[in-house]
């Protein structure tokens, strides 16, 4: 009964933990822009993040290694540089766009200045690094991110045609603007599929020291987890659809996404979704900064680790203070960070393949996984996974400057 | 002579024929020793260097064309000439 | 005794000390003859592996690498394991240095 009750609170956790920046961001634009008719998009990407990290979790609990090891052993030491250096960019990409995104929240909830409040995100997010036990920070900040399920009375408020709502389940076309749609899929696929967290819980994996028995319940977990967080994102998009669609909003600014929620539950709601939008974002802020340094430690073989203590991974640690300093450095110059945000997504998807396939590779290989290679089914998704993960990274760049950014 | 200068070299037979380039090294592992005993050469390249081609018997070896050191007759850093009529075997 | 493919089953792969310390990886490998003499770990190790190896090698500081002799390795599994401490094999000294500058900070053995 209590390992029952301590999965079920791991997957609250992570329900709470599922949505970021880019999921508020793209969710709410798809919704507003094309109503329901990209629902099946959501689906494909959090069916892409449970085949990724399955296969992740799996190699880390059969040969203890994390995503960049394999990177590294797979790719070489030049390709893999390469790798290393794009998933650094984008993670730091992200980590601006999180931090952005937590001082506008808070900037929302409090009044004050947002330059302010970025400072208070860093220093907040240092503090909790460097001395929040990790137990602590996964309940924190993923209960807290429970709060963002206002969004579900809040799509049964707002009445929508859920003869349409179904219809967008289906992958179809019901706009004369192409490209655009197409830059939504990926955009919606990307931030499904985001890369952080498949190199944290793949690193988490190899601490918490999963063995071949642990397979079940990690999968469940991950499963349950990401499948319940994505009714998260339909919500999102089913509110922005029934809100501002009819109303021709384009949500610009993140009080737009929390709009959607102010609408038909009034200012609890939105203080909710505000609390929520700040606990979710900050959570995955952590993800994010521990991923950036997750991943230059395995490929130099460095000590690493959460578990480890700050003094006892050094280099670790410097890299997620180095990460924290130079995303407060791009913020602080006042950009967009809901621009900075749509960068992170589509950049984050063309670098994609590049960490996912020696993944694919391994997870097959019998050396490294004896009898838990990849059977049937796992090779079926994720070769079909590789493909649409390959579609979408060759397809982001001209989708992105075709549609500029997704403004025409 | 270090590893990384063998990888890559391109493997020609004394006649001149080109047999493709080294892209692993196969090794006796004992107790105290690791002693080359043969070059694994191909022309398929990327996707053999990416491990698609899964060993299927034992361990940490891949599936195909080992050249046994035997039929070496030159490796420096040019490349790596072979006996005439070496052909690699799996 | 078992046979095992170089590039595949040990370069780029883990170091680990003897006390389960993670402590660099396997950059390259020195032969004498036939028989593979050390690992090399560290920036030197780089400059064999193309010109993105011999550019950050350059790039980086620190000491030029780390000849490890193959007697000093124990098995080699899902890493390289050595049979002596990362100190006594003088790997490792890259987290040695910077622990200097993360134990300033307080709190750092949390």
């Amino acid at each position: 009964m209590k390992t029952l009750f301590s999965i079920a609170l791991g997957i609250l956790a992570a329900i709470g933990g599922y949505v970021d920046i880019g999921d508020l961001v793209f969710n709410t634009t798809a919704g507003a822009t094309f109503g329901y008719q990209l629902l099946w998009a959501i689906v494909l990407g959090v069916g892409g993040i449970i085949v990724y990290a399955e296969m992740c979790g799996r190699v880390a609990a059969v040969s203890n290694r994390a995503v960049f090891d394999v990177v590294r052993e797979r790719l070489g030491f030049a390709v893999g540089l390469v790798t290393l250096v794009g998933a650094e960019l984008v993670s730091l990409l992200t980590l601006a766009a999180e931090v952005g995104g937590i001082a506008l929240a808070l900037e929302l909830l409090f009044g004050h200045s947002y330059q302010l409040f970025i400072a208070v995100a860093v220093l907040g997010l240092a503090l909790v690094l460097w001395a929040m036990p990790f137990e602590w920070i996964e309940r924190v900040f993923g209960y807290g991110g429970l709060c963002l399920l206002v969004l579900v009375p809040a799509v049964f408020k707002l009445h929508p045609d859920w003869g349409e709502v179904a219809k967008g389940f289906a992958p179809h076309l019901e706009t004369g603007n192409v490209p655009l749609y197409l830059y939504y899929v990926v955009g919606l696929v990307g931030a499904g599929m985001t890369p952080y967290e498949v190199y944290f819980y793949s690193s988490g994996g190899v601490e918490e020291e999963w063995t071949p028995k642990d397979l079940t319940t990690n999968r469940l977990n991950a499963i349950v987890g990401y499948c319940l967080g994505g009714i998260l994102s339909f919500a999102l998009l089913i509110c922005a659809g029934a809100l501002f669609l009819p109303r021709g909003i384009s949500p610009e600014l993140l009080g737009s996404v929390a709009l959607v929620v102010q609408s038909p539950l009034g200012p609890i709601g939105l203080i909710l979704m505000l609390v929520g939008i700040a606990f979710a974002v900050s959570g995955a802020a952590i993800d994010t900064a521990f991923s950036g340094a997750y991943n230059i430690a395995q490929f130099f073989g460095w000590e690493w680790g959460k578990y480890r203590h700050n003094a006892g991974a050094p280099r670790f640690t410097i890299a997620w203070i180095v990460m924290l300093v130079l995303a407060f450095a791009i913020v602080i110059t006042g950009v967009n960070p809901i621009q900075v945000t749509e960068f992170a997504v589509i950049f984050s998807v063309v670098a994609l393949p590049a960490t996912y396939l020696p993944i694919l590779l391994v997870a097959n290989d019998r050396a490294y996984m004896g009898q838990y290679r990849n059977q049937r089914l796992s090779n079926l998704l994720g070769i079909f996974y590789l493909g649409v993960i390959v579609l979408v990274a060759l397809a982001a760049i001209p989708l992105m400057i075709i549609t500029n950014m997704g403004t025409q | 002579m270090r590893i990384s200068e063998i990888i890559g070299l391109e493997v020609r037979t004394e006649s001149g024929d080109g047999l493709g380039r080294v892209y692993d090294v196969r090794a006796e592992l004992t107790q105290r020793s690791l002693r080359v005993v043969g070059l694994v050469v191909g022309r398929r390249g990327l996707l053999e260097r990416l491990g698609i081609d899964a060993p299927e018997a034992s361990e940490r070896v891949r599936k195909p064309d080992e050249l046994p050191w035997s039929d070496v007759v030159r490796l420096d850093r040019r490349g790596v000439i072979v006996r005439d009529g070496s052909k690699p075997v799996r | 005794m078992s046979r095992i493919d170089l590039a595949l089953g040990i370069l780029d792969h883990q170091l680990i000390d003897s006390q389960g310390r993670r402590c660099g990886k396997v950059d390259d490998l020195e032969l004498d003859g036939l028989d593979v003499k050390a690992i090399v770990s560290g920036r030197s190790g780089w400059a064999g592996r193309g010109r993105l190896g011999r550019l950050t090698a350059w790039l980086a500081r620190g000491p030029r690498a780390v000849l490890v002799p193959w007697d000093e390795v124990r098995a080699v599994d899902d890493a390289v394991r050595l049979r002596k401490t990362a100190g006594e094999l003088r790997l490792g000294r890259g987290d040695d240095r910077a622990r200097q500058l993360v134990e300033r900070i307080p709190g750092s053995g949390l």
